[in-house]
């Protein structure tokens, strides 16, 4: 279907067509990955796109161990940042999770965000890591935890003018997102599962995945977990606390039960590729 | 050697079936059901007409007002009358000034259909399953039943009976390029200008489904972006002419790429009971049944079964067997061929059983395969001789390969062989005509090249090997259907084989020609120097140009034909019990190897090397030979571990386009070691296999008995998802 463009080089001149617009005639255009494809099907009936790309908000900077990601740097930035993979672990597996290396050139934190789709590769691990959305509107700005910005499939808490700004990572932490597909390059993930270690020491979060109806996390696994380098039957219980308690459905990627058997096994293999990274970290002499 | 067709390509100057234009074209778009199956009350234009750009809209009654017969084919109308059959069918088609303006048309078409219940399950519309079928049943379009022998005093003498159920799931062909063609009425003449593997075969489905003569209808392919056996048959054709006629103008239709997988003509799933008996070692008699999903309609749904049936006993000595298959309707778009339609699933049954057998007889697979394989002078299984064979030697090959690799390979990892082997199409026939000029040798032929080689570089070699001249030498012309020698089409792994013996015969014809105009015998070759061509011969060294009557010369050289129609083929009938068997033509075989991990928690498996042995008869141009079969290995580990279509219960397609229909990407597929096995000749010029087909057949059998060899768990169902291999480790 035909659509007009309007791309606005400021945050006011976005505000203004994004008022003006009707909602469900207008979408907003970050990387597209997605949302090309909806027009493309017949998923989305928008008319006018506002493309957010000549924002300036597509840049990332580190202050001090806290990171600030604009909503429109492209992931392949994020990903070529070492600082990036260095502290913070799992938020590199899960980009790199995300598509394919030309679609992570366009596609971005703030359209995966936008987004929520159950099966996003990113939320889970921005979850995990206790992210800050920033959003802004001609009203001001306003910080919503992740928890609370995410509300269900394709249903976020930003209202119709409001815009994501960035995303703020409080900290770097030892981290990790594995997950699992039926083909390992460029496909939607059936299960995945973030953790991060910290604050406070042997506080661990634990956050899926491919669940319905939004990635959530899961305090069940985490009340699981007590020490910072836990042991066989932590982890044991953490894994079996996640199949328990985990929200996961049937559909056409994968049956509800083997969601439930898949996450015992990714819970177990990402608390530990934490555990040993950490301890890695820590050098010889073990834990701080 | 450089494909000729090359550099256009790479340069993006190649016009394939969705470039076409012409001056005033008018776009198209489909109407499509909404419903899998239904009893049409209404379907009402009105709104369609009066949308903006709109020249014309279509449907059932509008046909024969436009058809100069007033109608075609009552059994395959272009349009439904009474009844849907399955979702997405096309029920009416628009002709707009744009493609959005077309397509924005279509959703304003009202359509009032009553629902009908579907049948959507193979297994569930034959309660008889696995036994054969005691009373009549309304979903059977084909039964086929053969045997041979004494199978029930096999089976009573046996040491024990190995019965196996398998199923495999519908997989596409996923050309890049979508269905596309450019249809012009002027006069008497309906022309279409289309992506096809078979311009004839498309002037035969025209003909006959809208009445008109063979000599109205002219079809010219343009360049295919890819068939894989998707593009052998009409399909958006007879929609584009009866717009173009209906509005007086050209007309372009397109498939988008959700519609090519809506529309398109693919593999439907499976299911087969496989039981052997075995004494001694061996396996003494087979019995197979075969349920299979044939979709709503099919014209070649007798071929779909009773050819793909006989391919379940192998390439095996079996002497005493009896199979027995259904076709069944159900509400899903027709069944349609896919790269040797069918034969990966049917040879992962076959020779996953044979497996199964050999561990159960803790025997090497690899041995027991070759105490039953195929040598020349054998039978099939409907007592027709094979010819030289190379499968045995491709065996022993693969064989040492396998001791070589488990030595530098991890403990875990498993090994895994298939055995495939394919009939190619040497039976259909084709016509060449060759010019030779001062400076060139043409080849006149009635085949587009559809990316695989055959065209641009097959015929070339052929005639290289023939008259002595260099591929810079020769050029392959193609013209329509009006004017281009008859050729069958691009199917089968035919072109080298078949139509390459039209241009052998040409380029014969041509030196026999030259030989009596020189006074030469025996010895005459062509040579090219860059600029002009030679006839070489002892004692003689004359350029063409002084060989060509002043005729000749004008009117573009000396010409030779030549035809190929393949003597015709005999089986023995009596083993046959009801239903439409087919003798095989050329039997060519492949043995491939692969090397797996498998994830004992999650069920993933990971394929990490991959070795394939082809019995090619003489490889006319390894580096094409090379490319075929890695372009197969490629899209048989797709119809290995990711393709599958996945239908709803109320029949539609739940997976219409990339995201979770799943081609291997490049990053997950593993190094392919391509070996020739040379030595055994097939029907082919200078003793040629095909290769086209081969290369996908062995895949999935090879990658299922290596997760077996790793595992110990016997996967009964394509694909090897990870879900699958996960419950057959009983980890849910």
């Amino acid at each position: 279907m035909p659509f007009s463009l309007s791309t606005p080089k400021d945050p006011a001149e976005a505000f203004r067509l994004l008022v003006a617009g009707r909602p469900g005639e207008t979408a907003l255009l970050a990387g597209g990955t997605a949302l090309l494809r909806d027009l493309d099907e017949g998923q989305n009936h928008a008319t006018h796109l506002i493309s957010l790309r000549k924002l300036p908000w597509n840049r990332h900077a580190w202050k001090g161990e806290a990171l600030e990601i604009g909503s429109t740097e492209p992931l392949r930035t994020l990903e070529n940042d070492p600082l990036v993979r260095a502290r913070l672990p799992g938020l590199h597996q899960a980009i790199e999770a995300v598509g394919s290396v030309a679609l992570r050139h366009r596609a971005t934190l703030g359209g995966n965000l936008g987004r929520a789709s159950p099966a996003s590769d990113l939320i889970p691990v921005l979850l995990a890591l206790e992210a800050l959305v920033n959003l802004r509107s001609p009203r001001g700005q306003r910080v919503v935890d992740i928890e609370q910005f995410i509300i269900s499939s394709r249903q976020t808490a930003r209202e119709p003018d409001e815009l994501i700004e960035s995303v703020s990572i409080p900290r770097a932490l030892p981290s990790a997102y594995v997950w699992q597909r039926v083909r390992p390059s460029n496909d939607i993930s059936q299960v995945g599962v973030a953790v991060a270690l910290g604050p406070p020491p042997g506080r661990w979060r634990v956050a899926l995945g491919g669940v319905s109806p939004r990635p959530v996390r899961l305090p069940e696994a985490e009340e699981a977990l007590v020490s910072r380098r836990p042991s066989e039957a932590e982890v044991e219980l953490a894994a079996q606390a996640a199949a328990r308690h985990a929200p996961f459905v049937t559909d056409r990627r994968a049956t509800e039960g083997y969601r439930r058997r898949l996450v015992t096994t990714l819970v177990r293999r990402a608390v530990r590729s934490t555990a040993e990274h950490r301890a890695r970290r820590a050098g010889p002499k073990g834990g701080r | 050697m450089i494909r000729s067709d090359l550099a256009a390509k790479l340069a993006g100057r190649t016009t394939f079936g969705a470039d076409l234009d012409r001056p005033g074209m008018l776009w198209a778009a489909l109407v499509l059901s909404p419903v899998a199956h239904g009893r049409i009350r209404r379907v009402d234009l009105s709104k369609v007409r009066k949308a903006p750009g709109v020249v014309v809209a279509i449907t059932a009654p509008d046909v024969e007002k436009l058809l100069p017969k007033g109608s075609g084919d009552p059994e395959r109308p272009v349009f439904p009358t009474r009844e849907v059959l399955y979702r997405h069918q096309p029920i009416a088609a628009i002709a707009a000034r744009t493609l959005s303006e077309a397509r924005a048309a279509a959703l304003l078409a009202e359509v009032d259909i009553d629902p009908l219940p579907i049948v959507d399950d193979i297994e569930t519309v034959f309660p008889e399953w696995p036994e054969p079928s005691k009373k009549p049943n309304s979903a059977v379009v084909a039964h086929v039943h053969a045997r041979h022998g004494d199978l029930e005093a096999a089976f009573r003498e046996a040491e024990f009976v190995h019965s196996e159920t398998y199923r495999t799931a519908g997989v596409h062909q996923v050309a890049l390029e979508t269905h596309a063609c450019l249809a012009e009425v002027e006069g008497a003449i309906w022309r279409v200008t289309t992506s096809t593997q078979s311009p004839f075969s498309v002037r035969e489905d025209l003909s006959s489904q809208l009445g008109l003569p063979e000599s109205a209808v002219v079809v010219e392919g343009s360049w295919v972006g890819g068939g894989f056996g998707g593009k052998t048959s009409a399909l958006l054709e007879p929609f584009a002419l009866l717009l173009a006629a209906a509005a007086g103008a050209p007309v372009r239709l397109a498939l988008s790429y959700r519609e090519e997988f809506l529309l398109g003509r693919t593999t439907l799933p499976c299911v087969v009971r496989i039981e052997s008996s075995v004494a001694k070692g061996r396996v003494t008699g087979r019995r197979v049944r075969m349920l299979l999903d044939c979709g709503s309609t099919m014209p070649s749904r007798d071929f779909a079964t009773g050819y793909a049936i006989t391919f379940l006993l192998g390439p095996y000595n079996v002497d005493t067997f009896e199979v027995e298959g259904y076709g069944l309707r159900t509400n899903k778009p027709p069944f349609g061929p896919h790269r040797a339609p069918l034969i990966p699933q049917l040879t992962f049954v076959i020779d996953s059983h044979m497996d199964s057998i050999a561990r159960r007889l803790s025997v090497d697979p690899i041995a027991f395969r070759r105490a039953h394989v195929w040598h020349e002078g054998d039978s099939t299984a409907l007592g027709q001789r094979i010819g030289p064979s190379g499968i045995d030697s491709a065996l022993e090959r693969a064989e040492k390969t396998v001791l070589r690799w488990r030595g530098n390979a991890p403990r875990e990892h498993g090994f895994g062989i298939g055995v495939g082997y394919w009939s190619t199409g040497v039976s259909a026939g084709g016509e060449a005509r060759l010019r030779l000029t001062p400076q060139e040798l043409v080849i006149e032929q009635g085949e587009r090249e559809i990316g695989s080689g055959s065209v641009v570089r097959g015929l070339v070699a052929v005639a290289e090997r023939s008259l002595g001249l260099p591929a810079s030498a020769i050029r392959v012309a193609y013209s329509d259907t009006a004017s281009a020698p008859f050729d069958s089409g691009v199917f089968g792994s035919r072109t080298v084989g078949a139509l390459g013996q039209a241009v052998q015969k040409a380029s014969e014809e041509l030196v026999r020609e030259l030989e009596a105009r020189t006074g030469t015998k025996g010895s005459l070759r062509l040579e090219f120097d860059g600029r002009s061509i030679r006839a070489v011969a002892s004692g003689l060294r004359r350029p063409i140009a002084e060989l060509l009557t002043p005729e000749e010369l004008n009117e573009g050289g000396l010409k030779a034909h030549g035809k190929f129609y393949g003597p015709p083929m005999k089986f023995d009938e009596s083993r046959v019990v009801a239903g439409s068997f087919y003798p095989v033509a050329d039997v060519v075989g492949a043995v491939h190897l692969a090397e797996v991990s498998v994830d004992r928690e999650t069920g993933a498996v990971k394929v990490h090397r991959y070795a394939a042995f082809h019995d090619v008869g003489v490889a006319l141009d390894m580096a094409m030979v090379r490319a075929q079969v890695e372009g197969g290995v490629v899209m048989g580990l797709g119809t290995a571990l990711t393709e599958e279509s996945l239908w709803s219960s109320e029949g539609s397609l739940r997976n219409p386009g990339l995201l979770d229909y799943r081609l291997p990407r490049l990053n997950d597929v593993p190094p392919i070691e391509v070996y020739p096995v040379e030595g055994f000749p097939g029907a082919g010029p200078f003793g040629a296999k095909g290769v086209g087909e081969p290369p996908i057949i062995p895949v999935p059998a090879a990658v299922a008995n290596a997760v077996a060899d790793a595992t110990g768990a016997r996967v009964f169902e394509l694909p090897l998802s990870p879900e699958r291999v996960a419950r057959a480790l009983k980890l849910l």
